[in-house]
């Protein structure tokens, strides 16, 4: 056992050491975004090209840091010089900034995204502060604040930057009062619904037994959501950090991640992470003198949507099939075999070390009354600049989408927060804050962070359809309302998307929705029909145009659509006539084609041939079908 | 200061209040309080489930509608469980239960007419109305649509067009009926601890069923039936029971098919026992049954073999009589016989009262002791030493009660799986088990230690425990230092036994038949005294402890007193063996009987030498070559009252459920008429009661003849069975030329001399007798694919059998069950193989 201010006092040399490096330090952001991008490309190919020019640079894999719409990302720090930030960087691309950077000292500034000089504002040879970024300027990055940063494989860069003194704190003030400054800080929970973290905490505290469990649930499966994913990536050790100081204040000691099998990354990390926390005598018996003990196990989830559900989630981790359970009895009182055990999302623990390390009162000053702190995003979907964002609560969804996100591609038409339990918000509602409440009275969810923005390319009936499909595919089968309803449910959304529906058909999907919502055992059926009953609310009219005109505005609907082939723009490739299946294009060649509806199945494979290959006149036009 | 108790608090249900018990759920509450609320997938011996929705209740102060069967009631609790709402909600989810469940026989608009005229008179059989559901008119899900008024169902609906699964044996499963409520799943987990079931895939998808698209053959199922008695549904239907309708009365009775003694309700209808359930609240099995009891007897007792009028044979053929004929026969070929030339072989299955006028007529109408009993065979050289263990036998409450539990050559999984779901509970609870078998069997996976000697070393492994045990209990710190590899199992299961605070042991009948049984049995009563554990022997005949109250052994009187002087020696016996020994085998028997009279039993068709005059009296006719002369047909255990004893000695009731068919007597009251006729005095008995009364005269048990004392009491008999002198032989060994050894077991699945495999459809396909379970290694090396027939040869036999491929049967040894008239002789035998080519 080594005193910990020892261990802080060698991390710190060794980070000082890397910080005032002799040769150039080139981090690349490898999470898992970074490398769909091509980041694990990008290594090699800066490797050579250093071989090549004789350059001698160090290499550091880091996290995601946000603008996932600019990977690969690739950082160059010269000694000395501020660290500079390059995005879309291929491997040619990095092969020219490093010889001209590295050897002709020019950083190029039209490939730079940003820098990270110390003097915050000024801008750099053109080059803008990162954090100046119109995406990064609204934001405030207290979890994600060492994502991109440190290296998340090594222990000594978290400790450096003031990592495990949250810790040091809770064992200082004793359990205690952790609640009491989780209490005062105002903290709850990131993974969706809100429920302030010190009441269970208090609850499971006081419930009889020695046997406790505290349990991670790191069972990301909304589509289009990866903030928790990203964070595990870029900065395993403040979870790990996160789960001792709950497993401390609840009193468990053994503490458990459940997390997806398929994130192998974040897994990776994560063992990484404990091996080495092992190994500094952060996990174990008598964690920093403090007479407290804690183990960890990370077990791997098949996967299942209905797994985030608190209960479902014990089930899994117990071994047993993921199904809920009615509660009462509540986990915190009847867990995991049967113990109490409290359930926290990968956010709410990464939360903690900054609230014991700085302090209520300095978490407070984020976010607004009854809504401190911040809240992590995956900003998808029709958006200029998607990516990983941590705004504090209580900023307007506009500020979000327009001035982070950039605005949508096309038209606005809606945001859907929370997944597939969310809602989906119209323009209106742009100006609610993010806040649990306001969120909730709109007909949406926080959530634990997915944000979907839409544009007006999409159909709202057939994104309800899609989320509903998801649920219903994703539902235990345990209760009927659920496994049933929300299948009728989607029997319904396809007949309007097929124009095949009679009004009466609205009123029916609203009552079963309803009853679904109401009956439902758990938070999966209780809030499936969310999607539909927003959708209802602000876009009713689509409903309507597609139930009585059968009319798909944003011709998305593959029965309400037609294909046109304009031919002021046709140049008669004859591809699509080639592609078409059912030889419904015809036209000679250099000539002007024609489509025969009768026989066109909607397959979408001339849009694409015509749309994407150079050789054709992007002629073909997907149509609403007008009502004679 | 509250009046109330502190454990009852009062709630408020429909604006009335009410005292309930803290703790329980608001449905316990309602139902007790007379309040129905509409509910499917819960159950009274089930955890709550939550999954139907269906009884939702409104509570004051709650965000949303909980389900009363999981909500515990709280003080002041405020619920209102019929509001418009809630019905409104309840229609709607019946309805989406009905969309994806066939319900022309919920909301047809024909249902009733179709009903009350669907019996029409044609002379072939027509199917008129919709039958494609078992559970017609018993349906828990009909009665729902009923109480919830559902005319028409609003959403469109979804025939889920699963294929009907039939392969398994005794019940089908046709998910398309399936509300998935998961009880079933429940039962098979929570009460049965079987694990068999479980939810399958997500969304519409859901299924149940064992995982991995196995079998239930496959996955481990006991065929305990558990699943299919709370299933609300038809979807899980007794192929036997299907289509009869609901059962009209039910009568409590206890199953005659072990020694265990499990308590059971027969289900009649139109004087036909339809099926049998479990009797819930009985001591013995706490509704629990095997596959046996809850399967096997309809089909057992409605086979078209049964013997239903007396014959009288000639040349093989079969010539119906009269009683009066009958008897006369039989008592003029009795009375021609001298007591000497008469023999009786009696069934163990047979009732007390039965057995005890069946020795009493052969004792003082033909004066003759030449009474046996077929048990003989079947525990063989150790039957004393299996008295011994019976005098020590504890009830099978005992299992959950022990801390520890030494299993002996015991299988629970479908004869006795009763026994195998208290082993679990003992397990849950913390217990753990040593086995000892030659096979992988139904324990070896839940076991602490499994001891797998070879066949042949099961006894010098028991001494070796024992040996173990002993050297622990004087030195508790021997551990593992000394011990040499080949011990080291032995040591550890020594180590698990004397740890625990409670010891029992199991006695299966693996090893009974085995050439070293009776020094076996020994070790383990000396084993019993040294961990100071109780016994619990189960005998696989269900009144075994009755055959020698009785006294129906020529050894045993009434009442357990000796009938033979010590001087007398096995030669001046007659057993039952003295029929299949032949005149080659070295140790000649006496010369056979002129005249035998079998209850409920069947003579093996190769004897050394045949009766003159074989009277046969049995629920069942006899096999075509039994060379029976007289056939008396009797009644079943169904159809007559009486009593039996379980192994621990508890005093059972056997009731009358049904009638006899056509002619058929009970074996008593058979015996009593000829008795009379032959001039005997003292068989004047009018009913059972009668009977027994006379029997409490002779023997103890029976003294408060009215209200006999229920509860279990070891055996205590001061006779003992006369055996021929050991026959010296060294245990034959495997070598070059028979390198295999056979473990040839009598089976335990019979019932009065008949195999239950040979009445009952899926009792052939679980049970298999007659088919050599091999190993597939060994059978690969003599190319031998499952189904073909080998050649079984031994010094001293020469059989033919089918083979099937066992990976639970190690290599090198091979195993079969056999029907008792083809036993060769105690275990094991070293045997070669020869590959038969039809």
């Amino acid at each position: 056992m080594t005193d910990f201010a020892e261990i802080y006092s060698r991390a710190r040399k060794s980070w000082t050491r890397l910080q005032e490096s002799k040769v150039p330090l080139i981090y690349v952001g490898s999470a898992t975004c970074g490398q769909a991008a091509g980041a694990l490309e990008l290594i090699p190919a800066i490797r050579e090209t250093l071989q090549e020019l004789n350059l001698k640079a160090k290499i550091i894999q880091v996290g995601c840091i946000g603008p996932c719409y600019l990977e690969p990302l690739m950082d160059i720090q010269k000694p000395g010089e501020p660290r500079l930030c390059y995005g879309g960087v291929t491997p040619e691309k990095a092969r020219r900034i490093i010889r001209s950077y590295l050897l002709e000292d020019n950083p190029l500034p039209h490939l730079a995204v940003g820098h990270f000089g110390e003097n915050g504002q000024a801008s750099l040879n053109g080059i803008p502060h990162f954090f100046e970024l119109p995406m990064l300027k609204p934001q405030v990055r207290l979890v994600l604040r060492n994502c991109g940063f440190i290296d998340p494989e090594n222990i000594d860069h978290y400790i450096a930057r003031e990592g495990y003194q949250g810790l040091q704190k809770a064992f200082e003030m004793g359990p205690e009062a952790v609640i009491e400054t989780v209490k005062e800080a105002g903290l709850r929970g990131r993974g969706g619904a809100g429920f302030p973290t010190f009441k269970k905490w208090e609850i499971c505290r006081q419930a009889p037994g020695k046997e406790k469990y505290i349990i991670c649930n790191f069972s990301e499966g909304d589509p289009g959501a990866f903030m928790n994913r990203s964070l595990a990536e870029g900065d395993p050790h403040c979870i790990l950090e996160g789960l001792l100081i709950a497993g401390y204040a609840i009193g468990a000691n053994h503490g458990y991640i459940y997390v997806n099998s398929d994130y192998r990354l974040a897994i990776r990390r994560l063992r990484r992470a404990y091996e080495q926390m092992t190994e500094y005598g952060l996990m174990g018996k008598n964690i920093l003198d403090s007479g407290f003990d804690f183990d960890l196990t990370i077990k791997e989830g098949a996967g299942a949507f209905v797994c985030g559900e608190e209960t479902a989630l014990i089930g899994a981790v117990e071994g047993r099939r993921g199904m809920p359970r009615s509660r009462p009895p509540f986990p915190a009182v009847s867990g995991l075999f049967g113990k109490p055990t409290i359930i926290n999302n990968v956010e709410t623990l990464g939360t903690l070390p900054n609230i014991l390390r700085n302090g209520a009162a300095w978490y407070r000053q984020f976010g607004v009354k009854s809504n401190y702190g911040t809240k992590t995003f995956s900003l998808v979907g029709s958006v200029r600049r998607g990516g990983l964002i941590e705004v504090p609560l209580g900023i307007k969804l506009r500020r979000i989408i327009q001035d982070i996100g950039g605005g949508s591609w096309k038209r606005f038409k809606a945001v859907q927060t929370g997944g597939p339990s969310g809602g989906c918000l119209s323009e209106e509602f742009l100006d609610i804050p993010v806040e649990y409440e306001a969120m909730a009275a709109a007909g949406s969810i926080m959530g634990s962070g997915g944000m979907i923005v839409i544009d007006e390319d999409t159909c709202v009936v057939d994104l309800a359809l899609y989320f509903l499909n998801f649920t219903q595919k994703e539902s235990c089968g345990k209760c009927v309302p659920c496994r049933v309803g929300t299948w009728q449910m989607v029997n319904i959304l396809q007949r309007i998307c097929r124009g095949e529906a009679r009004s009466e058909d609205i009123s029916h999907l609203q009552n079963l929705a309803e009853t679904v919502q109401r009956a439902s055992l758990c938070g999966l059926g209780q809030t499936a029909p969310n999607p539909v009953l927003t959708t209802l609310r602000y876009f009713r009219s689509e409903y309507l145009s597609h139930v009585k005109e059968k009319y798909c505005q944003a011709a998305v609907c593959k029965d309400l659509t037609e294909y046109f082939i304009d031919p002021d723009r046709c140049n008669g490739c004859q591809l699509c006539v080639e592609i078409c299946p059912t030889n419904a294009i015809s036209g000679a060649k250099s000539e002007p084609h024609q489509i025969d509806l009768y026989r066109c199945i909607k397959c979408r494979a001339c849009y694409e041939v015509c749309r994407f290959n150079p050789l054709a006149g992007n002629a073909i036009e997907i149509k609403a079908r007008q009502m004679a | 200061m509250s009046k109330t108790k502190p454990d009852k608090i009062e709630i408020i249900i429909d604006n009335k209040p009410y005292r309930v018990k803290a703790g329980m759920t608001i449905l316990q509450a309602a139902e007790q309080n007379g309040i129905y609320l509409p509910t499917l997938c819960s159950h009274p011996s089930l955890s709550p489930h939550g999954g139907c929705r269906l009884c939702i209740v409104e509570v004051e102060g709650m965000r949303t509608f909980p389900t009363a069967c999981t909500t515990p009631v709280s003080p002041g609790m405020l619920i209102r469980t019929h509001t418009e709402q809630i019905q409104r909600i309840r229609r709607e989810i019946l309805q989406l239960f009905m969309s994806e469940h066939p319900s022309s026989c919920l909301i047809c608009d024909e249902r009733q007419e179709c009903r009350d005229y669907s019996i029409t008179i044609h002379k072939a059989g027509v199917t008129t109305g919709c039958r494609y559901c078992p559970n017609d008119g018993q349906c828990e899900f009909q009665e729902l649509v009923e109480y919830l008024e559902i005319k028409e169902i609003e959403y469109p609906i979804y025939y889920r067009n699963l294929p009907v699964e039939k392969e398994d044996p005794f019940y089908d499963r046709d998910y398309n009926l399936c509300v998935l409520c998961g009880r079933c799943i429940r039962m098979c987990q929570e009460v049965r601890l079987a694990n068999v079931l479980a939810f399958k895939h997500r969304g519409r998808e859901t299924v149940l069923g064992p995982a991995y698209q196995r079998s239930h053959l496959e996955a481990g199922c006991e065929f305990c039936g558990a699943c299919v008695s709370v299933c609300p549904t038809g979807t899980l239907a007794e192929k036997a029971r299907k289509w009869e309708g609901p059962p009209e009365a039910q009568i409590t009775t206890t199953c005659p098919f072990c020694g265990v003694g499990c308590q059971l309700q027969l289900l009649i209808r139109n004087n036909r026992v339809i099926g049998s359930l479990p009797a819930e609240d009985a001591l013995v099995n706490r509704g629990q049954l095997c596959v046996k009891g809850r399967f096997c007897i309809p089909e057992l007792l409605n086979h078209n073999s049964r013997l239903e009028k007396p014959y009288r044979r000639f040349d093989g053929i079969n010539y119906e009589i009269g009683w009066e004929q009958a008897l006369e026969t039989a008592a003029e070929k009795l009375s021609a016989c001298s007591p000497e030339e008469f023999a009786m072989v009696l069934s163990p299955n047979l009732l007390n009262e039965d057995l005890y006028i069946a020795q009493k007529f052969a004792r003082e109408v033909i004066k003759s002791n030449r009474i046996d009993n077929s048990a003989r065979q079947f525990y063989g050289a150790a039957i004393n030493e299996y008295l011994d263990l019976m005098q020590r036998a504890a009830p099978l409450s005992q299992i959950s009660r022990s801390e520890v539990l030494l299993c002996l050559g015991l299988d629970t999984r479908f004869g006795r799986s009763v026994v195998g779901v208290e082993l679990r509970r003992a397990l849950q609870k913390g217990a753990r088990i040593v086995t000892l078998h030659s096979r992988r069997h139904s324990l070896s996976l839940n076991a602490s230690k499994w001891l797998q000697p070879q066949p042949g070393q099961e006894s010098e492994a028991l001494a070796k425990l024992l040996h173990w045990v002993r050297k622990l209990e004087k030195n508790p710190a021997t551990g593992t230092p000394a011990v040499a590899p080949d011990e080291k199992d032995i040591a550890e299961a020594a180590r698990i036994l004397s740890e625990g605070k409670s010891a029992l042991i199991l006695l299966g009948s693996e090893l009974l038949q085995h050439r070293e049984a009776h020094q076996i049995l020994k070790t383990v009563a000396t084993l019993a005294e040294t961990l100071q554990a109780a016994v619990l022997p189960l005998p696989p005949q269900n009144n075994f402890y009755g055959s020698l109250l009785m006294g129906a052994f020529a050894e045993i009187l009434p009442g357990g007193k000796s009938a033979v002087k010590p001087q007398k020696t096995v030669k001046d016996l007659f057993r039952w063996e003295a029929l299949l020994e032949t005149a080659d085998s070295g140790n000649p028997g006496q010369p056979p009987p002129r005249v035998l009279y079998l209850i409920g039993e069947n003579l093996p068709p190769q004897i050394n030498s045949r009766p003159e005059f074989i009277i046969y009296q049995n629920i069942f006719m006899p096999e075509a070559d039994s060379g029976a002369d007289l056939l008396l047909p009797a009644a079943a255990f169904s159809e007559s009252e009486g009593s039996c004893f379980n192994g621990a000695g508890r005093l059972q009731r056997v009731r009358r459920a049904v009638a006899p068919p056509e002619k058929a007597l009970p074996d008593w009251e058979i015996l009593c008429r000829l008795a009379r006729l032959m001039g005997a005095s003292g068989f004047e008995f009018r009913n059972v009661k009668e009977v027994f009364e006379e029997i409490s005269a002779v023997v103890p048990r029976f003294k408060n003849f009215a209200r006999p004392s229920r509860h279990p009491e070891p055996l205590s008999l001061s006779a003992r069975f006369t055996l021929p002198e050991p026959d010296g032989r060294v245990q034959p060994k495997t070598n070059g030329q028979y390198r295999y050894q056979l473990n040839a077991l009598i089976s335990e699945h019979s019932h009065r001399g008949v195999l239950l495999s040979q009445r009952v459809d899926g009792a052939r396909v679980i049970f298999g007798e007659g088919i050599l379970h091999m190993h597939p290694e060994d059978a690969r090396r003599h190319k031998i694919e499952a189904g073909e027939s080998v050649e079984v040869i031994s010094p001293a036999f020469r059989r033919v059998w089918p083979v099937c491929l066992d990976a639970d049967v190690a290599a090198g040894n091979l195993h079969i069950w056999l029907p008792p008239q083809e036993y060769p002789g105690p275990n094991p035998h070293p045997v070669k193989i020869r590959k038969k080519h039809v």
